[in-house]
C-alpha cells in the first residue's frame, strides 16, 4: 500500500510562521464549514463514521470519545492536545508541530466548537521548548484573522516526565499536582481536567480532523483496513540508513516501511510502539501495520543482527522503572524486580525459575496496574521471551 | 469461595470442596465485616437507586454510587485491602482489592469502582488470587525482614494478609530501602524503610485533620512519603492526633515509646 501524505500534507510546503501560506492551501475551510453548516452532533457523527482512532498509542475510537464528552453533563468543558510525545523513538509530533501548527489548531478549534468549550490547551513536552514561540505565533496569527472566535488556546509546558503523557497524569500535572495516573472510571470524557468533561487527543489525531471534515468520512474510511482507517505517521529510527518520519496508509506492511523506505538490512528485530511497545522478530516483518496487530504511537525502532536482545529489553525496563510514577504496587515494585532480574540475565547469572517468574509477573502487571505504563511495561519481556527464548536460556547461570 | 454462605466457584457454580487457595476467605474476621458502616455509606450517597448485579454467581444489590467493595462487604464477601479506609476517599494504589468484572480487559479495583446495573463480578477466582499473591510478594520483596523485632508485628496488616494468602519466602528480589529513622518529633516515629506506600497517612492527615503534613516525593521505586521537602516532621504542625499512626498498616509509623516505658511508673514487688 502506498505512502500517502494526508496528515503531513502541508509539512514542508507552507511556512509555519506565515498564516497566509496556510490559507492558500485551503486552511480553515474545515473550521468554516463546521461553523456554517454543521451542528456539534453532525461533527461527532462524521468523526464516528470516519473510523478515526487515537494516534497517541491506545487507538481509542475518536468519535466515541468526542460524543461522550459532548453528551457529558456540565457547562465548562476543555480540549487538550497531547503534545508530550514522550514515547521512546517517537518524533513525529515534533515534526508536525515544527512544520504545520495551523492544521493542529484548526483541529482543536473544531473540537472546541463540538463541545462548546471556551478553552483548549496544548500540553507541550518540556524538551520541545524551542517550539513554544512558533506555536504562540501561530495562535496569535489565527486569532488576528478571527478564526478562533471565542475559543482561546493556551500552551502548557511539561516538566519532563514520561508519565505525564498519560492522559490522567497529564491532567494532574496541569492542575499543578504531582503527575500520577488516576484510577478510572471516571474517564476524562466525564471528569477530566479540573473534574470537567475533557477531550484529550494526540497531535496526529487532531491533524486528521480538518481533513475528515473537508473531504468527508467516506473519503477517509476508504483508506486502511476494516478496523484501522486512514494513514499513520511513523517515526523510524535505529539501524536504518534512512531514519525519519513516514506517512503510510494503515495496513501497509512493516517490511514496506522498514526495508522499502528506511532501507534497513540485516534486521534482527523491530520494536514498535516504543518502550511499552511490542517486539517483532524479523521473521514477522510482513505483519501489517494496524491497530489490530501492532502500532502504538508509531515508533519503529529497528535493531540489526549486531544487537543483543537482553541488552535491549533490560535497557527498556530501566527506562520504565525510572519513569514509573510509583503510585501503584505492580508498576512500582514490578518494574524494579524486572530490572533486577534482567540485569542478572545480562550478566549471565539468570536462574531457570526466573523465566516463569518473569512471565507470571508480566501478567499481573498487565492485569492490575493503574495505567498504560504498568500495563504495557512487560510487553518487551513477554515478546522477547516468546521469540528469543534462547537468548534467555543461554544466560542462565551455569550454561 | 464463600458467598452468602454458599460454596461456589468463580463463575457461580456450586462446588463441593473449596480449593485450598480459596480457603482464605473462610478466615473472614468478624470485625472486618461489622466494621462496614452501612448507615454511614447510605447517608453519604444522595441517590438511592437500587442497582442489581451478580457477585460470584449470586444476585446482589446495592445503591447507585456504591463501590464493588462496599457491596461485597455488605454481603459478607471479604476482599482484602491495604490502602483503603472506609471513611476516607479511595486512593486505589495498592491494587490488592482487584476483582474480575465481565467484559473488562484488566482486573478492576473494587475499592474505587462504582457498581453498575447487571455487572458480573468475581471476587476470588484463581486468577485473582494469583494476582493478589504476587502483589503482596512484590511488597514483601522490598520490605525489611525485621518482623521478629518490629513493634507492630502483631497488628501489621501486611503480615496478616501475607499469612492469609499463604505467602512464604518472597519469590522476587528487589532492593530494600534503609532510610534513617525519623524520631525528631515527640509525637511520631517514622521508619520509612517499612513503608508500603499505601498513602493512608497522606490522605488521613489531609482529609481528617485538614493538614497536609505528608506528601509523596520522588518517583518509581524511589517514591517516599515525606514531610515538607523530605525534612523531619514539623514539631508545630503535628498535633499528636494519632490518626496516621493508627491507620498505618505496616510498622512504618508508631508512637514514640522507649523500651520499657510502659513499665516505668509501676513498681511491682513479688516474692522471690
Ligand atoms: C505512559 C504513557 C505515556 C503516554 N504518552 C503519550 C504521549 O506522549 N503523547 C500522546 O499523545 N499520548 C500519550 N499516551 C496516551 C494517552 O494516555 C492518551 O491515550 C492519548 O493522549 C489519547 O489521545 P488519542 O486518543 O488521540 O490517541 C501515553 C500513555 C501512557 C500510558
Ligand atoms: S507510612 Fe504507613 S500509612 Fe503512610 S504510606 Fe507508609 S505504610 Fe502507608
Ligand atoms: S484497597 Fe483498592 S487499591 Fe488498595
Amino acid at each position: 500500500m502506498p505512502q500517502e501524505n494526508i496528515v503531513l500534507k502541508n509539512c514542508g510546503v507552507i511556512d509555519p510562521r506565515q498564516i497566509a501560506t496556510f490559507l492558500e492551501r485551503d486552511g480553515f475551510q474545515a473550521l468554516e464549514k463546521v461553523r456554517r453548516e454543521m451542528t456539534p452532533e453532525a461533527v461527532t457523527d462524521e468523526i464516528k463514521a470516519s473510523g478515526l482512532r487515537g494516534r497517541g498509542g491506545a487507538g481509542f475510537p475518536c468519535g466515541l470519545k468526542w460524543e461522550g464528552t459532548r453528551k457529558a453533563p456540565g457547562g465548562e468543558k476543555y480540549v487538550i492536545c497531547n503534545a508530550d510525545e514522550g514515547e521512546v523513538g517517537t518524533f513525529k509530533d515534533r515534526y508536525i508541530l515544527e512544520r504545520d501548527p495551523f492544521t493542529l489548531i484548526e483541529g482543536m478549534a473544531i473540537a472546541g466548537y463540538t463541545l462548546g468549550a471556551k478553552t483548549g490547551f496544548i500540553y507541550l513536552r518540556a524538551e520541545y521548548h524551542h517550539l513554544f514561540d512558533l506555536l504562540e505565533n501561530a495562535i496569535r496569527q489565527i486569532e488576528e484573522f478571527g478564526f478562533l472566535a471565542n475559543f482561546t488556546i493556551e500552551i502548557r509546558e511539561g516538566a519532563g516526565a514520561y508519565i505525564c503523557g498519560e492522559e490522567s497524569a497529564l491532567m494532574d500535572a496541569m492542575e499543578g499536582k504531582r503527575g500520577e495516573a488516576r484510577y478510572r472510571p471516571p474517564f476524562p470524557t466525564t471528569a477530566g481536567l479540573w473534574g470537567k468533561p475533557t477531550i484529550i487527543n494526540n497531535v496526529e489525531t487532531l491533524m486528521n480532523i480538518p481533513r475528515i471534515i473537508r473531504n468527508g468520512a467516506g473519503w477517509f474510511n476508504q483508506m486502511g483496513t476494516e478496523r484501522s482507517k486512514g494513514t499513520k505517521v511513523f517515526s523510524v529510527s535505529g539501524d536504518v540508513p534512512k531514519p525519519g518520519v513516514y506517512e503510510l496508509v494503515l495496513g501497509s506492511s512493516l517490511r514496506e516501511l522498514v526495508e522499502g523506505l528506511a532501507l534497513a538490512k540485516n534486521t534482527k528485530m523491530i520494536q514498535i510502539g516504543g518502550a511499552t511497545g511490542r517486539i517483532v522478530p524479523y521473521e514477522q516483518i510482513d505483519t501489517p501495520l494496524t491497530f489490530e496487530s501492532v502500532l502504538g504511537a508509531g515508533a519503529v525502532i529497528v535493531f540489526d543482527q549486531s544487537r543483543d536482545v537482553i541488552d535491549i529489553v533490560h535497557r527498556t525496563m530501566e527506562f520504565l522503572a525510572e519513569e514509573s510514577c510509583g503510585k501503584c504496587t505492580p508498576c512500582r515494585q514490578g518494574t524494579e524486580v524486572m530490572v533486577e532480574t534482567l540485569a542478572r540475565f545480562h550478566r549471565g547469572e539468570g536462574l531457570k525459575k526466573d523465566l516463569k517468574d518473569l512471565a507470571d509477573l508480566s501478567e499481573v502487571m498487565t492485569l492490575t496496574s493503574l495505567c498504560g505504563l504498568g500495563q504495557a511495561a512487560s510487553n518487551a519481556v513477554t515478546d522477547s521471551l516468546q521469540h528469543f527464548k534462547d537468548a534467555y536460556e543461554s544466560r542462565v547461570a551455569g550454561n | 469461595m464463600v458467598a452468602n454462605g454458599k460454596e461456589i466457584d468463580p463463575v457461580g457454580r456450586q462446588i463441593c470442596s473449596p480449593m485450598p487457595a480459596c480457603r482464605i476467605n473462610l478466615l473472614v474476621l468478624p470485625f472486618q465485616v461489622i466494621a462496614v458502616p452501612i448507615k454511614q455509606s447510605m447517608a453519604r450517597k444522595e441517590i438511592e437507586n437500587e442497582i442489581t448485579l451478580t457477585m460470584n454467581g449470586s444476585p446482589v444489590s446495592g445503591r447507585a454510587g456504591m463501590t464493588i467493595l462496599e457491596v461485597a462487604r455488605e454481603n459478607g464477601i471479604d476482599i482484602p485491602t491495604l490502602c483503603h479506609v472506609s471513611r476516607l476517599p479511595p486512593s486505589g494504589v495498592c491494587r490488592l482489592c482487584v476483582v474480575e468484572v465481565a467484559g473488562s480487559r484488566t482486573l478492576v479495583g473494587a475499592c474505587h469502582t462504582p457498581i453498575t446495573e447487571g455487572m458480573m463480578v468475581a471476587t476470588h477466582s484463581p486468577k485473582i488470587l494469583a494476582a493478589r499473591k504476587i502483589l503482596v510478594e512484590l511488597l514483601m520483596a522490598s520490605h525489611p525482614d525485621s518482623c521478629l523485632i518490629c513493634d507492630k508485628a502483631n497488628i501489621c496488616e501486611l503480615r496478616n494478609i501475607a499469612a492469609d494468602l499463604e505467602i512464604g519466602l518472597p519469590r522476587f528480589r528487589a532492593r530494600k530501602h534503609y532510610y534513617p529513622l525519623e524520631y525528631e518529633n515527640p509525637n511520631i516515629i517514622r521508619d520509612m524503610s517499612k513503608c508500603i506506600l499505601c498513602r493512608r497517612c497522606v490522605v488521613a492527615c489531609q482529609d481528617l485533620k485538614g493538614e497536609r503534613l505528608f506528601s509523596v516525593a520522588y518517583r518509581g521505586f524511589e517514591s517516599k512519603v515525606v514531610s515538607g521537602c523530605d525534612q523531619p516532621v514539623d514539631k508545630e504542625a503535628c498535633q499528636d492526633c494519632d490518626e496516621c499512626i493508627t491507620l498505618c498498616p505496616s510498622g512504618a509509623l508508631r508512637r514514640p515509646r522507649r523500651p520499657g516505658e510502659e513499665r516505668a511508673k509501676k513498681a511491682l514487688f513479688i516474692k522471690g
